[in-house]
């Protein structure tokens, strides 16, 4: 029953990264506070990864006061398909999905019909700092919705899939693919009860995956086979991870990472305090990969460099 | 160079050092509290105060009136607290030499009452004194038979234990009623004249004795008769025996008032003297000693620096304040070392001390309530989509409404449970109640109270130790330990192993194979 409290040894051998040590040992000492600007605010991330060629999705306007959300609807012209999103939101709180818009109302991607007074309301809220961290005065970003990529149709429940890259020193480290459930409300968080898919960092493989801390093989509502699991344009996907690091200058990052149908992939944010539940989804510790990457990976190199550093990398 | 340098100044070693710094100074700061102020580990320690006082009367024959009074000295035994001479009309001097109170006065006749008022606490051990040389003693003179008696005693007296004097008493207080005493001692001798016959048999082996006028505290005792013991020169020093049992030495709660043989009271220009000695006892406790002692002990100073001698009102609100840094560590336990994750950070402690003023279960049942009812109002209002501040605004006036509310039904059908609502801080409450119900839209009902139980756990843990009487004593009195807690939580800044909950969360990762 108590065996997990005699857990510690192990762990430590399989180089577990726990929370206190990512805190202490990573995050102080490789993220430095004032480049957490950068990746706090939505608009300034995307802004940034324009001028250096990161796919974003395309932003359709951005909201800052309260006197512009009756502009709304003018903002959002000619586009029937898009996203509302706090610019200071964290784990995916406060973000709309809206799928169609026939000029009376709104359809959101998790099937409720709102009229434009919800969606004043919704913006409102955002803006008075609801969804924030810290619930501070916030801005309403408008984008285009993401145009999903059929290949995972059979592996998220409505929801986004997404690839979170774990990039340490500007090398990817270690990569998962979140899978939105019934349970998680179509959100892609794995505490809300998403499935995560580890993938290995070299071939891009599934390793693991799991569900609320316990191994799964099957998408609890599609029933795919979560090893079946294949992600196009791999080295893309790392290179985006690669590059978030020269944007940001963050040591230690997690970049989400979704695939547009026409686009290919694209940089939804990027967190400077990414989560360790990866950990599990891979089946391996983080703290093991970090100190090879300090110990062993060459410096000086451009984010093309590194990724084929660790595509190429002998195991 | 630099490198070797910053290898040993790491930030954990600095800590460490500055940790084991502050405890040293901590103990130090205990000792001192201890041994000059008189503080106790206890919360309910108390101090027996005594007031000894003398009250010397006599019928004055006109004329000039000199009494002379033994009193006690600071030395034997206790601390004096204050002391106080009542003497109307009479000139108070100190006979420097033998530290004795005279009391004179002109012209005086008739009944005279004069008092002489002592309070002392905190009885030392008494130490044999070896001050003063004792003179020679003469042997006394005596008959063949009685020369006869006292060989006699002093041969019985080898059988005895203990020193020659101690010997003597048990030897006597042993044969006091055999044939070879009654030559010796008068059927009814008084405590006076026994003590007479010892210094007397004493003398015959040339061991200088006398008589010490002392008095034993007892509560409420009123006594024209001081208890008499024995002070022997032995061994180059004078010790005081017990008549009694022989012993060694000042007994517990007993003073001594006059010892080198001189009178207790002497009495020029008046006649019929008498003195009456009436003890009472007080207790005080020790932070109302602590002046005292400190400026018994010379540390004056310190104490003055200190916050024990703040007015009441503020002394009340640091003692309140001085229980939060262990609060503090106990949730820097709770969530770095154990990893719960609570709402908000500090809001068990701020719970906690709620609780602490409630009592337990009143306010675990108050505040359930207040949550319970908030988040009803709440899940209304959210209907009317009210902008972030407003709603919260609402929460807040909601929640001093509903506190208001229960308190005054709490007073009217005296339900202590209900009107302990007073005391749980308005925002924190409304924050609770906002954060709960925005958790229970976007995360589920089962995160929601997962959060909730959280909180209250760390709460009560953090409750039970910081409602204990004697802890909160404790951190207020050696309020130095604040600075080692201070220096314990700086230490868990840099606690980088797993979390408690960490090794059930990652229990997968525990496998062999990996």
């Amino acid at each position: 029953m108590l065996d997990w409290l005699f857990n510690g040894k192990k762990l430590r051998e399989n180089g577990v990264l726990g929370m206190n040590d990512r805190n202490y040992s990573v995050i102080a000492k490789n993220n430095k506070r004032s480049l957490y600007v950068l990746v706090d605010d939505k608009v300034k991330t995307k802004r940034l990864a324009n001028s250096i060629n990161i796919n974003t999705p395309e932003m359709i306007g951005i909201i800052e006061h309260q006197y512009q959300v009756q502009n709304f609807l003018n903002i959002i012209k000619g586009h029937d398909t898009f996203v509302i999103k706090p610019a200071h939101g964290s784990g995916g709180k406060g973000v709309l999905v809206i799928k169609k818009y026939d000029g009376e109302n709104f359809y959101s991607a998790s099937g409720a019909v709102l009229s434009f007074k919800d969606i004043y309301q919704h913006i409102s809220n955002t803006l008075s700092g609801l969804f924030s961290l810290g619930g501070q005065y916030d801005v309403a970003l408008i984008e285009e919705a993401v145009n999903f990529s059929d290949v995972f149709a059979n592996f998220s429940y409505h929801g986004v899939p997404d690839v979170r890259v774990i990039v340490y020193k500007g090398f990817p480290a270690m990569v998962m693919m979140r899978l939105a459930t019934k349970e998680s409300g179509g959100r892609a968080n794995l505490h809300q009860g998403a499935v995560g898919v580890g993938l290995d960092v070299q071939s891009g493989l599934p390793l693991r995956a799991v569900m609320h801390n316990k191994p799964v093989f099957q998408h609890p509502d599609t029933k795919a086979n979560l090893m079946d699991l294949r992600v196009p344009f791999w080295r893309e996907h790392l290179l985006i991870g690669a590059l978030a690091y020269d944007m940001t200058g963050l040591g230690y990052l997690g970049a989400d990472i979704v695939l547009d149908k026409t686009r290919g992939p694209m940089m939804l944010e990027v967190n400077a305090r990414p989560g360790l539940a990866i950990q599990i989804a891979n089946g391996r510790g983080l703290k093991t990969v970090l100190q090879e990457i300090d110990l062993t990976y060459p410096k000086g190199l451009s984010a093309e460099e590194r990724v084929d550093f660790v595509l190429n990398k002998r195991k | 160079m630099k490198l070797a340098l910053c290898r040993f100044f790491t930030v954990r070693k600095v800590l460490s050092f500055l940790l084991l710094l502050s405890v040293a100074y901590a103990g130090y700061g205990i000792y001192y509290k201890v041994k000059y102020w008189g503080f106790t580990l206890s919360p309910n320690a108390l101090t027996d105060v005594w007031t000894v006082e003398a009250k010397v009367s006599f019928d004055a024959i006109g004329g000039d009136a000199k009494v002379s009074l033994a009193v006690p000295d600071n030395k034997d035994g206790f601390k004096i607290l204050s002391e106080e001479i009542i003497a109307k009309g009479y000139d108070v001097s100190r006979d420097k030499k033998n530290g004795r109170v005279v009391l004179s006065g002109k012209d005086k006749e008739g009944k005279q009452n004069l008092y002489y008022r002592l309070s002392i606490y905190d009885d030392a051990q008494y130490q044999a004194s070896g001050m003063s040389v004792a003179a020679k003693v003469q042997r006394p003179l005596l008959t063949e038979e009685e020369r006869g008696q006292m060989r006699k005693l002093w041969d019985l007296s080898k059988l005895q234990k203990g020193d020659k004097v101690q010997k003597i008493i048990s030897i006597v207080n042993q044969e006091i009623a055999t044939p070879t005493m009654t030559p010796v001692l008068p059927l009814n001798y008084t405590t006076k004249e026994f003590a007479e016959k010892i210094i007397q048999i004493l003398a015959y082996k040339r061991i200088p004795a006398r008589i010490a006028w002392t008095i034993k505290l007892e509560e409420d005792k009123k006594t024209d008769k001081p208890d008499i013991m024995l002070e022997a020169y032995l061994d180059g020093k004078w010790t005081l025996y017990d008549l009694n049992t022989a012993k060694i030495g000042l007994p517990k709660n007993w003073v001594i008032f006059q010892r080198g043989g001189v009178s207790l009271l002497d009495v020029r220009g008046g006649e019929n003297s008498k003195i009456t000695f009436s003890v009472l006892k007080t207790v005080a406790t020790p932070a109302k000693m602590a002046e005292y002692r400190a400026v018994a002990n010379d540390k004056l100073m310190g104490y003055k620096y200190s916050i024990y001698t703040l007015p009441i009102l503020e002394q009340n609100t640091l003692k309140w304040l001085m229980i939060f840094p262990l609060a503090i560590l106990v949730v820097v336990i709770m969530r770095n070392v154990i990893g719960v994750s609570t709402m908000g950070t500090f809001t068990p402690m701020l719970l906690a001390m709620a609780l602490v003023k409630t009592g337990f279960w009143y306010g675990i049942i108050c505040f359930s309530v207040m949550i319970v009812l908030g988040l009803i109002m709440r899940a209304v209002v959210a209907k009317l989509n009210l902008l972030l501040v407003p709603r919260i605004s609402f929460v807040v006036i909601f929640v001093i409404l509903l506190i208001q509310a229960l308190t005054v039904v709490g007073y009217r059908f005296n339900y202590a449970v209900v009107s302990s609502a007073i005391f749980f801080p308005i925002i924190i409450t409304a924050w609770i109640i906002e954060r709960a119900s925005i958790t229970w839209e976007e995360d589920g009902a089962a995160n929601t109270i997962k959060e909730i139980i959280f909180t209250l756990f760390t709460a009560m843990v953090t409750y039970f130790v910081v409602s204990s009487e004697y802890v909160r004593h404790v951190m207020f009195a050696f309020n130095e330990l604040n600075l080692v807690i201070l220096f314990i939580v700086m230490l868990l800044g840099t606690y980088t192993g797993y979390r408690l909950t960490e090794l059930k969360r990652f229990a997968p990762l525990a496998g062999e194979d990996k």
